[in-house]
């Protein structure tokens, strides 16, 4: 009976001694891995231009229908992205949302990228719909240079490529 | 026509002689890629995507035996090369190989080669999703390119063609189908090719650009997204996109569109194929002017009048005033005191809701669906009476067909209707056209004829009188009542004198008699032109049509251009003073429109209903008659000029916001559903008359007589319709629309049998079907009509029902004031001042009002283009810009209707006008 005692007690003396497994959440946030899908953001280029050329395949890609995307198109003098096109509205349903990376997989322009971000939680469903300017990273986050031949023709709007710089 | 046997693939099929290798391939199931053909168009081989490998059996050149090999089955001899399929007829024993490596190989070169320079810009591409050459691509195309993508050649994109639609020049692969649309089917040759080679691109040729109402069909058939509308631009993507069956209320062909919806938002209108009605085709005010459903402006909840200002209200409060006015006024002054008027665009089952409401509740036998200015059409029953049989199908007549078009401009009138009338001459029908002025369908017309304004009828009866001969001397007299006396008249006529007097030779005359009668079919279409004649006229083109017995058959008969989308239905469901429902004749007659206005301002109307009709902004004379009303209710989308005046203003659905069918000219009636919510509070237009029948329940001094008599009219010998009669009583619980449409299947004559149930059976139809690869011919457009077609409605003559006499009333020759030399034409415009064009691309298609005047009338009264002048008549004056115009008949003066700036009805006298020209300014 008391061998039996000491012997779970050893274990447990064995532990104190050795590094917790567990972290002080949220004090300290452990480390995700670097193919981690968390939150989404939505890239720029380094001259402050959107990436997101408004072309929903990433709300025809998603399987929960979590994302809605409403196009416009751009003032020749004063473009939000690249060529013709940019998203007006761009909303994920975050309840909605499984982080499958469809999104990620079908942007042609690789505006869309699933980051880092795990916390999301909310109070209400109203406040899990994330509008594109909480996804949208800060302008001077630029995130590579727009490819030369969307600039080919200066001011002339081309047309954005199937891929850009992947 | 020949049965050619040929084998494609292995599969023997039989098609007639002159059949493409294409659609052979189609009957045997087996797609050949395409994208410059489309079947409604003659092939080019412009794309070189559909080659073929194509044999021929070998023929002994001996013998001129067809040589056989040891099996006895013929030899074939390959051609060298893959030729086109699209160009390439089929020839007896024909063998087409679609699948070798041959084949293939040329397949996937030519894709490879069109996508050498396309910028491969799929996301952001309104065609994306539904593009052939996507699809093409997918299933016949080679998986990568040879060609490094930064030699794509970049151009400026996108160019505007016209402000209606863009052009992609990096996208197009210059199939050539625009062009040839515009120069084959639409008879608006605006665009054509520029430069060669890597700079070869479409250009519009016309000022203003790309100058035709149908060019937003252009971008349906782009088999690329080169050309794309600004209408569409960047709103969706196409697969996101439902879209729901409805009609275009905006004339009367009642082309089938389809509403392409997302969050309850019409994000563009498509045509649906129809092959009696619109083919694949709708013109740009159908595509273009639906945005009015969407306005801001749209009323929103029903409004009262309190110390004097339209204050919001609440439906009851709103049904409880209208029933309680309503009643006080029939109380003290009998159903008489009310009248209503209601718009040619609302549906049948509106139209039937508002007249039981006057006729059964209210017993007010004034209705009318116009607003009785001078120079409205009078309410036309021919075209009913002796309306095209039912089963016709404009597009399926050809050779043997002669349709005659009186005093119509279809392209303005009912645009779809310059399609269909094209297409018959295409196929070697006889197209006889008939103005006083020039209409661009003369430029397809097999026969042109201009007569002089006012003297129509002096044309017709000539016209008639050779007809007689003609049928005489073939020996088809008719049977119809009244034949001897018409002969007698006519034999009094002086041919020659009679013609001069309008203005054409004899010669001509006979010609288009002797076309018209000795023709297998036979249609007369008459549209404004000839309504400003009169009934005499009308009544004579039905002579004619009697005379040549060109009536009760399916394909023969008139087609009236009446304005309004449902003015056939309004005729049809009774909101007219003269006939109950299917033209049962009334034992008492009530007031037009016209004379409502003049009892209006003595007081014997106290009490008025407009719904979805402006008086007040079309006919402004009609003001001080609103406002001395005791009480006007209007039920409306808007806040017009007549609800600005009103006690009581009802806000009323769109069409797109509530289900309902719909009778065009050709009497087919077609359904169309509910795409959105209404906004607001708006409710459909029958619930709202409904409403106010519940409302008035027990309000109303009962009525014993029955205002309506069935023993005449078309169908009375008809036993069921007694029983019909007998259910108008019915209560007022209609739950959906259905029910309205049950209703009127029951009680108006002519409309049995055609409910929803009925409709919803016409069926899944497209005369060319579907393919094994359905999207490639017309990709890009979603024409399938789940719908059904919608049901023609039988005319009375094919029933021998009608009521028609052979008759010619004697000309009334008005003397003519010498101080109104000029005979005013009113030209009806598609783009006019037209409320429901507003927030659409196409307002600024609406031109500035004019007066066109004859070069020669110009250079006598030294007026020149830009001068103002002053149009005067008997009736009063009003001050236009001039503009000189080289083919009008000198004598006559042109001015188009429902521009704003030129109230017509300030001059109109009747339906024909003389007036004065003052110049008043210079340039």
């Amino acid at each position: 009976m008391l061998g039996e005692l000491f012997k779970g007690l050893r274990t447990t003396l064995r532990y104190m001694f050795e590094q917790p497994v567990t972290v002080q959440y949220p004090e300290v946030k452990r480390p995700v891995r670097e193919r981690f899908r968390g939150k989404h953001e939505l890239k720029r280029f380094a001259n402050g231009l959107e990436r997101c050329i408004g072309c929903s395949l990433c709300s025809a890609a998603c399987p929960s229908d979590a994302i809605l995307v409403v196009p416009a198109e751009n003032d020749p003098e004063n473009p939000t992205s690249p060529g013709e096109r940019y998203a007006a509205t761009y909303e994920i349903n975050m309840l909605r949302c499984i982080f499958c990376g469809y999104c990620e997989d079908a942007c042609p322009t690789n505006a869309i990228v699933l980051e880092h971000q795990y916390e999301l939680s909310f109070y209400d469903r109203h406040t899990s719909i994330y509008t594109k300017d909480m996804l949208l990273v800060p302008p001077d986050q630029g995130h590579g240079e727009i490819p030369p031949i969307l600039e080919q023709l200066g001011n002339k709007r081309p047309s954005p490529p199937a891929q850009i710089d992947l | 026509m020949p049965e050619i046997h040929v084998t494609i693939d292995g599969v023997p099929v039989t098609v007639p002689a002159g059949t493409n290798v294409v659609d052979a391939a189609r009957v045997a199931g087996i797609s050949i890629p395409v994208f410059c053909y489309h079947p409604r168009m003659k092939p080019v081989g412009m794309c070189r995507m559909c080659l073929v490998a194509i044999g021929t059996p070998k023929v002994d050149r001996a013998t001129g035996q067809v040589e056989k090999d040891a099996e006895g089955k013929p030899i074939i001899a390959m051609m060298p090369k893959l030729m086109t399929g699209c160009t390439t007829p089929v020839s007896e024993g024909m063998v087409v190989l679609t699948t070798t490596d041959e084949v293939k190989f040329a397949q996937r070169g030519i894709l490879e080669f069109l996508l050498t320079s396309h910028p491969l810009d799929c996301p952001v591409c309104d065609k994306g999703g539904e593009c052939p050459l996507q699809n093409l691509t997918m299933e016949w195309g080679p998986g990568n390119s040879r060609f490094d993508y930064s030699d794509k050649v970049h151009f400026e994109k996108p160019v505007p063609l016209g402000d209606l639609i863009l052009l992609d020049r990096e996208r197009c692969i210059l199939c050539g189908r625009c062009v040839r649309y515009q120069d084959e089917i639409a008879d608006d040759p605006v665009l054509g090719y520029e430069n060669r080679g890597r700079n070869w691109h479409i250009i519009s040729k016309s000022d203003p650009p790309f100058d035709s109402k149908f060019s937003g069909n252009t971008t349906d058939i782009c088999p690329v997204g080169a050309l794309t509308t600004a209408d569409f631009r960047f709103r969706a993507r196409v697969w996101e996109l439902k879209s729901v069956p409805s009609i275009c209320t905006h004339c009367p062909v009642g082309c089938n569109i389809a509403l392409d919806m997302r969050h309850d938002q019409i994000k563009r209108v498509m045509p649906r194929e129809n092959g009696a009605v619109n083919d694949i085709w709708i013109c740009d005010k159908g595509r273009f002017g639906q945005r009015f459903v969407e306005s801001t402006e749209r009323l929103t909840t029903p409004l009262i009048r309190r110390n004097g200002e339209l204050v919001a209200t609440t439906w009851d409060e709103a049904l409880r005033v209208v029933a309680e006015r309503f009643a006080t006024i029939q109380r003290e002054a009998g159903g008489e005191a009310l009248a209503g008027l209601a718009g040619p665009r609302l549906s049948n089952e509106d139209l039937f809701a508002f007249q039981r409401l006057f006729r059964e509740v209210l017993h007010s036998p004034h209705l009318d669906h116009r607003v009785g200015m001078p120079g409205e059409p009078h309410a036309d029953n021919l075209g009913t009476e002796l309306g095209v049989g039912s089963g016709t199908n404009l597009m399926t007549l050809g050779k043997g067909t002669t349709v005659l078009v009186f005093g119509a401009d279809p392209e303005e009138e009912a645009p779809l209707y310059m399609l269909r009338l094209r297409g018959i001459a295409d196929r070697g029908g006889e197209l006889i056209v008939v103005n006083p002025r020039p209409t661009k369908l003369e430029r397809s017309a097999t026969h042109r004829l201009r007569y002089r304004a006012g003297s129509e009828l002096q044309f017709t009866r000539a016209l008639l009188s050779v007809a007689l001969a003609e049928v005489d001397t073939q020996q088809r007299t008719p049977d119809f009542p009244g034949l001897d006396s018409l002969r007698t008249t006519l034999q009094s006529i002086a041919v020659d004198a009679a013609a001069e007097a309008a203005g054409v030779t004899v010669e001509a005359l006979r010609t288009v008699a002797q076309r018209f009668v000795q023709a297998e079919n036979g249609i007369i279409m008459y549209g404004a032109d000839a309504f400003a004649v009169g009934p005499m006229l009308t009544h004579d083109l039905g002579n004619l049509a009697v005379l040549a017995g060109k009536v009760g058959r399916a394909n023969n008969g008139l087609i009236a251009l009446l304005p309004g989308g449902n003015a056939r239905g309004a005729l049809d469901m009774g909101v007219r003073p003269d006939y109950g429902p299917g033209y049962t004749s009334l034992s008492q007659p009530g007031l037009s429109a016209r004379e409502i206005w003049g009892a209006a301002t003595e007081g014997r109307v106290r009490g008025m209903y407009v719904m979805g009709i402006d008086p007040a902004n079309d006919f402004p004379a009609s003001r001080g008659a609103l406002e001395a009303l005791e009480f006007l209710v209007v039920q409306d989308m808007f806040l017009t000029a007549t609800a600005q005046v009103a006690h009581v203003v009802l806000p009323s659905a769109s069409f797109a916001e509530r289900d309902g069918t719909y009778t065009n000219a050709e009497r087919r009636v077609q359904r169309a559903r509910q795409a959105r919510p209404a906004p607001g509070a708006c409710r459909a237009d029958w619930t709202i008359v409904q409403g106010v029948a519940q409302a008035l329940a027990g309000m109303l001094v009962p009525v014993a007589a029955a205002s309506q008599s069935a023993t005449e009219g078309y169908w009375s010998q008809d036993g069921s319709e007694q029983e019909g009669v007998s259910r108008n009583g019915q209560a007022w619980n209609y739950i959906t629309v259905s029910d309205v449409a049950d209703a009127i299947a029951d009680t108006v004559p002519g409309y049995s049998g055609i409910t929803h149930t009925s409709l919803a059976q016409t069926g899944k139809v497209g005369t060319w079907g579907r393919q094994t690869n359905e999207d490639y011919f017309y990709d890009g457009t979603n024409y399938e009509n789940t719908e059904g077609v919608g049901l023609q409605y039988p005319a009375p003559v094919e029933q021998q029902r009608t009521t028609f006499t052979l008759e010619t009333a004697p000309i009334q020759s008005a003397p003519i004031d010498e101080r109104y030399p000029f005979v005013l034409l009113v030209q009806r415009l598609l783009y006019d001042a037209d409320p429901l064009l507003r927030d659409s691309l196409l307002v600024s298609h609406v031109p500035a009002p004019y007066v066109a005047i004859s070069t020669n009338d110009s250079r006598r009264l030294g007026i020149q283009a830009g001068d103002r002048v002053r149009v005067s008549s008997s009736a009063g004056g009003i001050e236009l810009p001039a503009r000189v115009v080289v083919d009008l008949t000198d004598g006559s003066v042109l001015i188009p209707a429902h521009l704003s700036g030129a109230p017509l009805s300030m001059i109109q006298t009747g339906p024909r006008t003389h007036v004065a020209l003052t110049k008043i300014a210079q340039r």
